[in-house]
């Protein structure tokens, strides 16, 4: 029974973590998501292992008897929610070219000038444009 | 960044890298509250004009040589240090486990609000230098191998897990040879991570028709 109540805990909690995958989310969030989930862990079981060369995953992966369900569904939303962060960015100014034309003529490109001029547009652009701008992390 | 505007003083924010030496939990909101990415970008996205002979080599062989000299780098009244404190920077909070470059769990969220900075528009075109410092308790030499070992890890860390692109990036460790606080050697104020913003990686693309 305990096992079975365990194995319904982990299945919601993969189930919210697919739903947070829809999301973007920011790479500070990620990381407090993990260190959260994961830093009890992590500093037990990996704690010579530096965080930058993935060997903290595999570590807690060969730990994975000890290290609990909901750091491995964190680790599993944060790098889902950062790369559809990554992906958003790549996409919104293809999604606000339109309105870049429109709205911002004239505004050189570079140092956030385009970014600027269509967050000060915000309420006249597409509503893909908008989205776009929301998914990269980059509205107001 | 088009307005050249010179960074206060007070602006950047001197934040002592805590070594942990404690296990326990870290209160995030405690006195050494984490910057923003907001904040962040709006510091390293200050100051237009780039120093190019100021190159990551240029400063380790610099620190390297007053090592091995066992002369000391008055690095505070030097040329380089007048024309680094040009450059927009930040000091960031990141904890390393004791004597090591591992990176602590508490600061992977700082450590997320420097790669979003990075990722900002505002950012997009620029290149950043890391820098590690150490107060002067232990050895120079230690220190300095240490300082460049935790500048390398983070920028490690910015690459693999924040997806920043490395050839935006360089690393370097001063060790003890650039004190933020000359005066108080020991103090661990001293003890900091800096990220310069040292150049652009392309010309800014041309205006929309």
């Amino acid at each position: 029974m305990k096992r079975h109540i365990f194995g319904l805990a982990a299945l919601a909690l993969v189930v919210s973590a697919g739903g947070a995958s829809a999301q973007t989310m920011s790479f500070a969030d990620a990381g407090d998501l993990i260190a959260k989930a994961c830093g009890a862990s992590i500093e037990r079981f990996c704690a010579r292992d530096d965080i930058g060369t993935g060997k903290v995953a595999s570590c807690l992966e060969q730990n994975k008897k000890d290290v609990p369900a909901q750091c491995f569904s964190a680790l599993q939303a944060a790098e889902a929610g950062t790369a559809a962060r990554l992906a958003a960015q790549k996409a919104t100014f293809g999604l606000c070219q339109d309105d870049a034309r429109q709205f911002c003529k004239g505004v050189k490109p570079g140092d956030a000038n385009l970014l600027d001029c269509l967050l000060a547009s915000s309420k006249v652009v597409s509503n893909a444009c908008r989205q776009g701008l929301a998914n990269a992390g980059w509205a107001n | 960044m088009t307005a050249f505007t010179r960074r206060a003083a007070g602006l950047a924010l001197v934040a002592a890298l805590t070594l942990g030496a404690s296990f326990g939990s870290v209160e995030r909101a405690s006195a050494q509250t984490p910057m923003s990415s907001a904040e962040i970008t709006k510091q390293l996205s200050e100051v237009t004009q780039f120093d190019p002979s100021l190159t990551a080599q240029v400063l380790q062989n610099m620190a390297q040589r007053a090592v091995q000299a066992n002369q000391p780098l008055p690095l505070d009244q030097s040329e380089i240090a007048k024309r680094l404190s040009k450059l927009a920077q930040i000091d960031v909070q990141i904890q390393f486990a004791l004597n090591s470059a591992v990176i602590r769990p508490q600061s992977y969220g700082a450590l997320g609000s420097i790669a979003d900075a990075m990722h900002h528009p505002i950012l997009w075109n620029y290149r950043f230098l890391v820098v590690g410092n150490t107060d002067t308790t232990g050895t120079r030499a230690v220190n300095l191998a240490l300082s460049q070992k935790r500048a390398e890890a983070i920028k490690e860390a910015l690459v693999n897990l924040g997806k920043v692109d490395p050839a935006r990036l360089d690393a370097v460790g001063l060790g003890q040879e650039a004190l933020e606080v000359p005066s108080k050697p020991t103090d661990p104020i001293n003890r900091r991570v800096e990220i310069f913003t040292i150049g652009t990686m392309q010309a800014m693309p041309k205006p929309l028709q």
